[in-house]
């Protein structure tokens, strides 16, 4: 039983520097890999969530995602709604976007933003709809999230 | 019990030095330069430097039987260098060192291996991660930073913090600065601290969803990157982390000689002490050659030494390999191990095979940030400006 213990040791050592030199020389498709096998996606509290509607103005376009009310366990309380506009260099001076978050056909509020000075005015139509929370310029056009309460 | 070796021992042959460095600059010449010398003067003259360097402390591990001493060196230069490229990086690729909302928003923020405590229990329930970085591609992506952590915890279980963590360099080269401590007692029940602080933000991290070390505590964001102070909150968040920064990082280490914010504070170190279970490399001590001179105690960075562990002839689970107390041992009592095997048994061998494995992860992990940092140092001399 030491024997094979050491062995064992000796054997698992060896293997030490092999792992090694996997890690770096595979560590793109280790990556890959690791991935799709385990099927891990950025939380949607920081990507926005999928995008569930695309509305075409012409010279840019609207990415409604779909609201956010993940939490660890169920559902949370309060949530958001980002909506993106883009290509930067497509956009007006103001954007005007009637949104309805949640699919059923009406809107649910209303939101103007300044893409000079990145102000926001909020107008609300559904009581679930709270407050603006971020106004943010990308690289590649503008982003807002608005706060929402659960049904 | 069989040993191979005399009581106190010596480095290896200057013939067996010299093959067995050998191996290593082949792997090393193949590994740093991918295939292809870079056109560039400045990268040509990074790449033989970060070759010569790298080879040149391995050989002298090798020659001289000595391990701390030399780590020391290169791990503490990685620490270096990655704040010098790093910073540069993040100066040309935003302007400044600080995180704008939009790089949060478009998932750009480069991920670091200290996140990951924090991001397991919410993978494990919700199949996300709680970061805004990106997960393939880009710089420092999270799937790679995982890949890393994998790899490192099978090959060197904690050993990971003393050869591979690039933040913990600095606190091992400030650790060396006074050749004595001022601060010489300190009550070895503060490395259960790091648990707390582990068990504390994997919980409120899962809690909140949001990677709160990184957010509160982190003090590396000192020497990388950290918000744009624009509220009271970040405000009180810039105050903790750089007043953590200044006293674990800097002032601690240098008064006391120990890596303190290794040892008192780091989660993800803690988890390395837990999962470094699975990894066959240890450090163990000849309890029959052992005098309890109690020098190891003395100069071990973690605490991971105490007179129970030399009752026991183990270390403490927070050892990280570093091999101070094995290069101070005047008894050469303390030795590399591998598990299953004899105690003391053929310690030069063990010795090797964990040398390999730590210095080639050491090595490899940093070569392309070493030798970015060597151009952007080389451009600053030549043109006065370490960016594009």
């Amino acid at each position: 039983m030491p024997k094979i213990r050491s062995i064992a040791g000796y054997m698992w050592a060896g293997a030490a520097i092999i792992i090694v030199l996997a890690t770096f020389f595979g560590s793109g498709f280790f990556s890959r890999t690791l991935v799709a096998a385990s099927g891990v996606k950025i939380s949607p509290l920081y990507s926005g969530g999928e995008v569930m509607r695309s509305v075409d103005h012409g010279s840019y376009k609207a990415l409604i995602h779909r609201p956010v009310f993940d939490a660890l366990i169920g559902e949370s309380k309060e949530g958001f709604v980002q909506v993106n506009w883009e290509p930067l260099a497509g956009l007006p001076p103001v954007i005007e976007e009637p949104v309805d978050y949640n699919g059923d056909g009406k809107e649910d509020f209303s939101i103007r933003i300044d893409t000079k000075t990145g102000k926001a005015t909020l107008t609300r139509i559904n009581p679930l709809v709270l407050s603006v929370i971020n106004t943010v310029k990308l690289d590649n056009g503008w982003v807002v999230r608005v706060q929402l309460k659960k049904d | 019990m069989k040993t191979d070796t005399p009581q106190v021992p010596r480095g290896e042959g200057l013939g067996r030095t010299i093959i067995l460095t050998a191996i290593t600059a082949v792997i090393t010449a193949v590994m740093f330069s991918q295939g292809k010398i870079p056109q560039d003067p400045k990268g040509a003259i990074a790449l033989i430097l970060t070759f010569l360097f790298a080879n040149t402390l391995f050989f002298l591990i090798i020659y001289t039987g000595k391990t701390d001493r030399y780590r020391a060196v290169y791990f503490s230069t990685f620490a270096v260098m990655l704040i010098v490229s790093f910073i540069s990086h993040m100066l040309e690729a935003r302007g400044s060192m600080s995180l704008s909302e939009a790089k949060v928003f478009q998932c750009e923020v480069p991920f670091c291996h200290l996140v990951i405590p924090m991001t397991l229990v919410p993978i494990a329930l919700t199949k996300t991660i709680i970061f805004p970085g990106s997960l393939i591609g880009g710089y420092a992506s999270i799937a790679s930073m995982f890949v890393l952590w994998i790899g490192a915890t099978l090959a060197l279980g904690r050993g990971f913090c003393s050869w591979s963590c690039f933040y913990g360099g600095l606190d091992d080269g400030f650790s060396r600065v006074l050749k004595r401590p001022v601060i010489k007692k300190i009550n070895p029940k503060w490395i259960y601290l790091p648990f707390a602080v582990l068990l504390f933000v994997a919980l409120t991290a899962a809690a909140y969803l949001s990677p709160t070390y990184c957010i509160w505590f982190c003090p590396f964001k000192a020497v990388t990157e950290f918000n744009a102070v624009t509220s009271t909150e970040i405000l009180i968040q810039t105050i903790i982390f750089v007043s953590l920064f200044i006293g674990l990082v800097i002032v601690l280490p240098v008064l006391t000689k120990r890596r303190t914010q290794c040892a008192f504070l780091c989660p993800f170190g803690a988890m390395q002490s837990l999962t470094n279970k699975i990894n066959v490399f240890d450090v163990r001590i000849d309890k029959e050659k052992c005098v309890k001179c109690k020098r190891c105690i003395q100069v071990c960075p973690t605490l991971s030494m105490s007179e129970e562990s030399l009752e026991q002839g183990r270390t403490r689970i927070t050892c990280m390999k570093c091999g101070k107390c094995i290069d101070s041992c005047p008894k050469g009592a303390i030795s590399y191990h591998i598990k299953g095997t004899d105690i003391p048994g053929k310690r030069n061998t063990y010795r090797l095979l964990f040398l390999f494995a730590a210095f080639l992860f050491l090595a490899i992990f940093s070569s392309h940030i070493i030798q970015d940092g060597i151009v952007r140092i080389l451009k600053l001399v030549t043109t006065g400006s370490m960016i594009s």
